[in-house]
């Protein structure tokens, strides 16, 4: 049978097989968000491009299950140590592992980062500016928001107001809780989105049915995923992407220069893939560890790490839950985890004493996700846990999606241990500082008090963390960042770094559209640079022209936002 | 698997034994798995009809974490060949080290954890009351289970000194519900809908039941009355944010 991806599509076949002795043009790290999106730009480019990904190629319909439990090697589940005053719940909570990355199991919210986010230190004071503005990534918003494509309101109504291509997702019942608890307290909401899941069939990808399970992998194709979106059309272009293979070190020549990544296959077989230029694409875990564990005489300290800064400035977000318990039932377990939501308190308000601000979010916990939230909030075991489960279509539970500051003392290092390839596996240390227990506490009592007015007769809460990024961060400033504007690293002229470890910072936003329209960006630069890229030290800091010819089929300039 | 727990009889009434405790009565996902594509309907079957064999824990382990499990997650209500297995998942997850992805820096590794508590334990249970764990009544085993939930143990024991203890609760408590709720029978119990591709669902909203759901009918909760595990309404835990995994929500 064929290799499916999702209920329509199949996988291109055959793909291209570069050999051993071959050198190719660009070598990409890890094929996730950002890395499915550059693989398949570079390859529709014409460029001899392979994507190595230390997990497996998913076959959907073979792999996957329609099922919680079943679901566990979706997630990046080797060891990693984890610390500090609050240390953060790693594996299924914030990584995957396998083709497509962490978006085979994001549950797909995808609002773009607002204007200020772009600015923090100007407008508030705190973390750092990006050396890029809103303005530069938003025609990348809207060309990644038609190739995903996102589904949601006619009208987004903060940050820089927007649509979306697609119409928003039919109402489940905890987004009738976020939008009945937020309308009684004047706050305004949307819901159907913006979420990247199909309303409605596109191409060879159906519409959602609304089964739930969008953190398990969607069966169904119509949440998107790399897997889905970009990689066939990669593959039809002639990349080849190469599972079961574990980046092990980056290799650098006497020069300076990058020459290819060796890595090790799942028979513990190592390789050497020789590549004019290298882009790490690993996450904020992986991308800082494995540039950690290349270093090498004249890079001690790990490569591109001249600054000190590799593996600093680590970033999660808030991501308290908040469950009610309503009289009625609610089903929270129907319709997609992620379908309403209000930015209303994304900026800095200063009678509030903290600055920048949250998002409020619905999330959809199946019944293990469920059980462990209400033996963290209420202290449930025993036949309490029994009988609190008895009624868990009962619950609606909401989510803080709060900014979090860069801070430097929060890292990725390498440890002790070692992983099952001898490789050293990463340590990561998170202390919460003075602002960020204040945007918690504040955006936890918030979203209580919408619960409330949602007519919740029990509301309790669990403390937790979202998302990951940061640890290679971009900046102007080669003393103070790891990457340019472009993803480049600094300090080695083929060598870049591109997904969310690049972000400086994170503002209340889930950061998947974020990673992807920053990869569509590098992408054009890498395309236009390459020359220069490969046979040369020179740094051209012009824009690229964005390059709209490149989308994969069906998308382009098709569903255009009906307000821009 | 399950000891029944006789010692509730004589204080907190009859314990009814159901073949499926539940509020949505003839309510059974297995019966639904015509409607499920293959790769999910063979995941699920096996693990109603091939739990897994005991491979890590020694014999004596597995006897004292079976009775610590058979009152972390009870199932005395539930009818013979009606209880779900939770230790053997367990047990498996430590032989396969299938880890869920991170380790505390202050925690041993899984399986060394497991096999530390249970030492523990059973230690605790000879000192507090002169008795092996197991032989202990469930009042008895519930003080001594009870005090490592509140995070204070006692009788304290050298081993809490070296390990956390609430971070051991939290990674027996996420063993315990994610064996008994990725069980279909605890699907049944709490009337979640179970796997639903290819058929999806089409009522939303109003927690309105598809066309082969049911309708909730609550019943009067069927658990011993004086056991030390009911929830505590006014007890909620002291904030130390969570600490188990945090996949599935957002």
């Amino acid at each position: 049978m064929s290799h499916r991806l999702g209920s329509m599509q199949t996988l291109p076949s055959p793909m291209r097989r570069f050999k051993e002795s071959d050198t190719v043009d660009y070598c990409i790290v890890g094929v996730g968000s950002a890395g499915g999106v550059l693989v398949q730009r570079l390859a529709r480019a014409g460029f001899r491009v392979v994507g190595l990904e230390a997990g497996p190629f998913w076959d959907t319909e073979k792999d996957w299950v329609s099922d919680e439990k079943g679901s566990h090697d979706l997630y990046w589940n080797d060891l990693r140590i984890t610390g500090g005053t609050h240390p953060l719940a790693l594996g299924a909570n914030n990584s995957g592992k396998g083709v497509g990355g962490g978006s085979v199991h994001w549950a797909a919210f995808a609002p773009r980062f607002h204007p200020s986010d772009f600015r923090v230190y100007s407008e508030d004071g705190v973390g750092v500016d990006w050396p890029i503005s809103y303005w530069d990534l938003k025609p990348y918003y809207e060309l990644l928001e038609r190739e995903i494509p996102i589904a949601g309101p006619a009208w987004f109504p903060w940050g820089d107001p927007h649509g979306h291509p697609y119409g928003p997702h039919p109402l489940g019942g905890v987004g009738d809780v976020l939008v009945r608890g937020c309308t009684d307290l004047g706050i305004r909401s949307v819901a159907g989105g913006p979420v990247a899941i199909l309303s409605a069939s596109h191409g060879d990808r159906p519409h959602c049915i609304y089964r739930g399970f969008c953190l398990q992998g969607c069966k169904v194709g119509a949440k998107a995923s790399t897997l889905i979106t970009h990689v066939p059309d990669a593959l039809t272009h002639g990349a080849e992407i190469r599972p079961h293979s574990m980046a092990a070190k980056i290799s650098l020549r006497e020069d300076g220069r990058v020459d290819g990544v060796l890595y090790i296959d799942r028979e513990g077989q190592e390789h050497f893939q020789r590549a004019r230029a290298v882009i790490v694409s690993g996450y904020a875990i992986e991308t800082p560890r494995l540039l950690l564990n290349s270093a090498c005489p004249g890079h001690r300290h790990g490569v591109a790490n001249s600054s000190g800064t590799l593996g600093k400035y680590l970033m999660a977000q808030a991501g308290n839950v908040v469950a009610g318990r309503f009289e009625e039932l609610i089903r929270l377990y129907k319709a997609p985890p992620a379908h309403a939501l209000t930015e209303e308190f994304y900026e800095t308000d200063p009678r509030r004493g903290f600055a920048r601000g949250f998002a409020v979010q619905t999330v959809g916990p199946l019944p293990i996700a469920f059980a462990k939230q209400m033996a963290a909030a209420m202290g449930a075991w025993g036949w309490g846990m029994r009988r609190v489960m008895m009624d868990y279509n009962h619950w609606a539970t909401l989510g803080v999606l709060g900014e979090i500051l860069p801070w430097e003392d929060n890292r990725v290092e390498l440890a002790d241990e070692k992983d099952q390839h001898g490789l050293p596996v990463a340590k990561v240390t998170f202390n919460l500082h003075d602002n960020d227990k204040k945007l918690i506490e504040f955006g936890k009592n918030k979203v209580m008090e919408i619960m409330w007015a949602a007519g919740a007769k029990q509301v309790v809460q669990e403390s937790r963390f979202a998302h990951l990024v940061g640890a290679a961060r971009m900046g102007s400033d080669p003393s103070t960042s790891v990457v340019d504007k472009f993803g480049r690293t600094h300090d080695i002229p083929n060598l870049f770094a591109c997904d969310g470890s690049i972000l400086p910072t994170q503002g209340s936003a889930n950061p998947g559209l974020t990673i992807q329209a920053l990869a569509a960006r590098t992408a054009d630069y890498l395309i236009k640079q390459a020359g220069a890229i490969f046979y040369s030290n020179h740094r051209d800091m012009s824009e690229p022209e964005i390059r709209y010819d490149l989308s994969p089929p069906y998308t382009r300039f098709k569903g255009k936002p009906r307000i821009a | 698997m399950t000891r029944k727990s006789f010692p509730f009889l004589a204080t907190g009434g009859e314990l009814k034994e159901l073949e499926q405790p539940s509020y949505y009565a003839g309510y059974s996902t297995m019966a639904q798995k015509k409607s499920w594509e293959e790769a999910t309907r063979k995941a699920v079957i096996d693990r109603v009809e091939k739990p897994p064999t005991i491979r890590f824990f020694s014999q004596e382990e597995a006897v004292l974490l079976g009775a610590v499990i058979d009152r972390v997650m009870p199932q005395d209500d539930r009818a013979e060949g009606r209880t779900i297995p939770i230790l053997p998942i367990l047990d498996e997850r430590l032989y396969k080290n299938s880890l869920n992805g991170f380790r505390y820096e202050d925690m041993p590794p899984d399986q060394e954890a497991y096999r530390l508590a249970a030492k523990a334990i059973e230690e605790m249970a000879h000192e507090r009351f002169g008795e092996t764990f197991l032989a202990r009544t469930v009042n008895r085993q519930e003080l001594i289970l009870k005090s490592l939930h509140d995070g204070k143990p006692e009788p304290n024991h050298a081993v809490w000194q070296k390990m956390p203890v609430h971070r051991f609760w939290a990674m027996l408590m996420e063993d315990c519900v994610t064996a008994y709720y990725s069980h279909p029978w605890a699907w049944d119990e709490i009337g979640f809908g179970g796997p639903a591709y290819p058929r999806g669902y089409m009522r939303l909203e109003n927690g309105l039941p598809e066309p082969w759901e049911k309708d909730e009918q609550h019943y009067e909760w069927n658990a011993p009355v004086d056991s030390l595990s009911q929830l505590e309404e006014e007890g909620i835990p002291p904030e130390r944010g969570s600490l188990h995994g945090h996949g599935g929500s957002h």
